[in-house]
């Protein structure tokens, strides 16, 4: 009796055994298709998880660092504000003609040198939009508006390296930056050659805005670094290919005129009709002539 | 299906946009498409390669651009026929004189000259062909990107 259960028992463990095998060959048979069907699931025939993927490229990713918006590199300005000369008088008193005859102590007081930074501002920027106005009185024509301008970003941005905390004055400086950037914009569109030239004149880079702005993370970087990366190998294959194909060109021009020589030879001989014709060997030893010239060149360059 | 039926067209007008082909330029075509259940147009743009040698246009202009009969690649089907207007650089048809957006540029001249000459005056007669600051100090020739990884070396393009 005990024997007869135990065997059943058995029998039960087995056919158990059986079937969880065959549902585990099953499931793998699954998965193999389903892999099949997702090519991007295998490789080189072993099964790898879809998420979580790692590259086997070792490509190293160094994050940019930051540059905060008000910056030279960011606004464009190729120039800072420079330094200036103090002894010229104060915007207001420049054309005063009392201070002509006056005493040098005098002269001293309404010079640059004891007034306050905003007068120095202000000096250096009539300077900019005197060197682009158009006509002596033009201080609103959009060529002064953004000479002006960039007076002011090039003092702020100084004042800004001193009290880097100062938030307002931060805000206020992005907000000439932009809109100088906007009127940039549109002046490209309205004049160009006066675009190209006042850029030129007030040393300003103009970039236009990114198509899509995003923030930099770290996988769309990996992704865009990865595509360079096999970019860069098919292109290196490629020229591979092209030099091995240009080294076995001269030998495949003298073997082409040899058997066009030949040709011509045995149809004049037989006195069949004559298909190939002189000019067609001298075309082939005129670009056997340039292609040797041309690597001569390039052996003696190197 | 809808690119397929553009490039159907023998001459087309589109705009000019950024790209970094040196024989060929990028065409936007813009279109209105019907949408069957709203019964409403939308703008659809398509864009095509024409074949331009010189870089006769530049970016933002507005060009004729004509059908090839045969492929020069697969992505150049087409050929830059005219620049039918030359961003910032327009001239009235009409009278043949340029314009600057609603002005003549000699009326603009007029006006400057009764104000009383300024010496530092942009000259229209001295200034070179367009594109000459390309590269130097105006990228809008190209597309821009943010910078999203540190090289060590300087990246132009990147903002």
């Amino acid at each position: 009796m005990f024997a007869g259960y135990s065997y059943v028992w058995l029998m039960l463990l087995i056919s158990f055994t059986i079937e969880c095998g065959l549902f585990i060959m099953n499931t793998m048979k699954k998965a193999l298709q389903f892999s099949s069907r997702h090519p991007m699931l295998t490789f080189k025939n072993v099964i790898v998880r879809s998420y979580a993927f790692k590259s086997n490229l070792k490509i190293k990713w160094v994050r940019p660092e930051k540059i905060p918006c008000f910056k030279p590199e960011k606004s464009g300005d190729l120039d800072p504000m420079p330094e200036f000369d103090k002894s010229r008088y104060q915007l207001e008193y420049a054309n005063c003609k009392e201070l002509e005859n006056a005493d040098p102590l005098v002269k001293r007081l309404f010079s640059l040198e004891f007034a306050s930074r905003s007068k120095i501002t202000q000096a250096y920027k009539k300077d900019l939009v005197d060197s682009v106005k158009n006509h002596t009185f033009d201080e609103n024509s959009i060529e002064a508006r953004i000479a002006r301008w960039t007076g002011t970003i090039r003092a702020l941005q100084e004042v800004m390296e001193n009290h880097p905390r100062n938030r307002r004055l931060k805000v206020q400086l992005k907000e000439i930056i932009d809109k100088r950037k906007k009127y940039l914009k549109f002046l490209r569109t309205w004049d160009y050659k006066k675009f190209e030239w006042l850029i030129d004149n007030l040393n300003i880079i103009y970039k236009p805005p990114p198509p899509q702005f995003h923030w930099i993370t770290r996988k769309d970087s990996l992704r865009k670094l990865t595509q360079k990366y096999c970019d860069d190998k098919v292109n290196e294959k490629l020229s591979a290919y092209r030099l091995q194909l240009e080294a076995e060109q001269p030998a495949f021009l003298e073997e082409k005129i040899r058997t066009l020589e030949f040709l011509r030879q045995e149809q004049k001989d037989c006195g069949v009709e004559i298909t190939i014709k002189q000019e067609e060997i001298d075309e082939a030893k005129k670009s056997l002539d340039e292609l040797r010239k041309k690597n001569e060149k390039g052996k003696s360059s190197s | 299906m809808a690119l397929q039926s553009v490039k159907k067209i023998s001459l087309l007008l589109g705009h000019c946009v950024p790209s970094v082909k040196s024989q060929a330029s990028k065409i936007r075509i813009k279109r209105l498409e019907l949408d069957t259940n709203l019964l409403m147009y939308f703008r659809k743009d398509d864009y095509i390669y024409a074949y331009d040698p010189n870089k006769i246009c530049k970016t933002g202009d507005i060009v004729l651009v004509e059908l090839l009969a045969e492929k020069l690649t697969p992505l150049i089907t087409h050929k830059v026929k005219e620049v039918v207007y030359r961003l910032g650089d327009i001239t009235d048809p009409l009278t043949g004189k340029k314009v600057v957006v609603d002005k003549f540029r000699h009326q603009i001249d007029a006006i400057d000259d009764v104000f009383g000459p300024s010496p530092s005056k942009f000259n229209y007669d001295k200034a070179p062909e367009r594109g000459w600051l390309e590269d130097k100090k105006d990228f809008t020739h190209v597309e821009t990107y943010i910078k999203y990884h540190e090289t060590g070396e300087e990246q132009p393009y990147a903002v």
